[in-house]
């Protein structure tokens, strides 16, 4: 096969191409006849594998004997923790106040570490967005139906914040919409989290939460924007239309 | 690779567990693929479990199920290893080999041209679970990740602990096999 859209036949059936993509080879597609033949090749071994090769689920016996296992303790501690212990309190005292926000741990620091985890692993994809848009009526109606609220979508271009799109993405088990703007070279992810839970500023590894109140929503701001930079951004989202 | 930060080790080691539980149906199907019956996809899913819970300190980055589903596989890696690699893509060959032909189709029922289509399509996927199993474990398990699992490009990488251009030539060449062997007449995909 010659045709140069060959190599983004698979990469088209596995979602891998970003959106721009997407929409050239679908074009191409329609005048390519070995192209097609191809992704239909690929399409119906993928149905046959998954009738085929159907997921089993895991033994009961398995699954309920290691949750038991998780919940005695792995050994008993030695007679000498005790002390150890004591010895390493004034040590810990001080590292503590530097992480208060993982140590202070509960729903709090889960929700935090669920939107750094969900905010990297959009950095780390393809395209972090899913509806590219700077229009926020085109982004707006691309969240209804997906999500049981859509967020207030507002662009803040002309104060250097542009829209760039949004996306569905997880935290911890929820669907949420996700608000994705500009700043630079910087991305800016806005996680309304609705009862998802609500989070308080903190920072991770040159990262920053920064917790507000959108159209009545909680939602958490995830950027590696500086301070400042990240203290304007909060201000505009949060100031009435 | 950003590092998460993880609580004090009893609350980390109730985290993990509780990511590999979530996952555990995932381990499982890898498990099965990889080492070829329930037994010992079970027993390497509770090797994984007792290794992922013991270890210690921060190492997940954002996909924390990869990072599991490279545990379980390395344990079944090493069972494999000590079981003597790659005996189970062979089992049926061996079958045929011991008892002939009927006794191996007897198993795994060979495509007949001229049974009826309920059967046929009965058929189709026996051959196919036959040529998944007979494929190399390399191509076999990306095939398993991707198309079974759901697993993109990136977390595959991640549980390969591989590029991501080796994994999409993996997948290329173990789906063009498959497309080959279930297509014997026609030429459709390419290149390999």
């Amino acid at each position: 096969m010659d045709c140069r859209h060959a190599r983004d036949v698979p990469l088209y059936l596995d979602g891998e191409l970003d959106a721009v993509a997407v929409r050239e080879f679908e074009r191409h597609l329609d005048g390519c006849d070995d192209c097609r033949a191809n992704l239909d090749a690929l399409d119906t071994l993928r149905r046959d594998l998954r009738a085929a090769a159907p997921r089993v689920p895991a033994p009961t016996a398995l699954r309920e004997g290691l949750a038991a296992s998780l919940r005695m303790p792995r050994r008993a501690a030695p007679a000498w923790l005790p002390l150890a212990a004591a010895a390493s309190i004034a040590f810990v005292a001080g590292v503590a106040t530097t992480a208060a926000w993982h140590v202070r741990g509960g729903a709090d620091g889960a929700l935090a570490r669920d939107l750094f985890a969900s905010h990297w692993r959009a950095l780390a994809a393809t395209s972090p967005i899913d509806v590219v848009s700077s229009d926020r009526h085109t982004v707006k109606p691309w969240f209804e139906g997906k999500v049981a609220q859509a967020p207030l979508v507002r662009d803040f271009a002309a104060e250097g914040f542009p829209l760039a799109g949004g996306r569905i993405d997880y935290v911890g088990k929820q669907r949420v919409p996700v608000l994705v703007y500009r700043r630079g070279q910087h991305l800016i992810d806005v996680f309304v989290l609705g009862d998802a839970g609500a989070v308080d500023a903190t920072t991770s590894n040159g990262y920053a939460i920064d917790g507000v109140v959108l159209g009545g929503q909680a939602a958490a701001i995830v950027s590696d924007l500086d301070t400042q930079e990240l203290a304007r951004f909060s201000a505009l989202l949060t100031a009435a239309p | 690779m950003p590092v998460l930060p993880w609580k004090s080790s009893a609350d980390s080691r109730n985290e993990i567990g509780e990511l590999a539980l979530r996952h555990l149906d995932a381990a499982y199907n890898l498990g099965r693929w990889l080492l070829g019956n329930d037994a010992d996809a079970a027993d390497a899913v509770h090797d994984a479990f007792v290794r992922a819970t013991g270890s210690s300190g921060a190492r997940a980055d954002g996909n924390a199920r990869a990072w599991w589903l490279a545990i379980v596989r390395n344990c079944c890696l090493a069972r494999l290893d000590a079981q003597g690699r790659d005996r189970r893509n062979v089992a049926l060959d061996q079958v045929a080999g011991e008892h002939g032909r009927e006794a191996a189709d007897a198993i795994v029922p060979a495509v007949d041209d001229t049974a009826d289509e309920r059967i046929e399509a009965e058929q189709r996927r026996a051959l196919l679970v036959r040529e998944l199993r007979r494929l190399p474990a390399e191509y076999r398990e990306v095939l398993v990740l991707r198309d079974v699992e759901d697993l993109s490009y990136r977390e595959i990488a991640d549980v390969l602990q591989m590029p991501i251009g080796t994994v999409m030539s993996r997948l290329s060449r173990g789906r063009a096999h498959l497309v080959r062997a279930m297509n014997p007449a026609k030429e459709t995909t390419d290149g390999l």
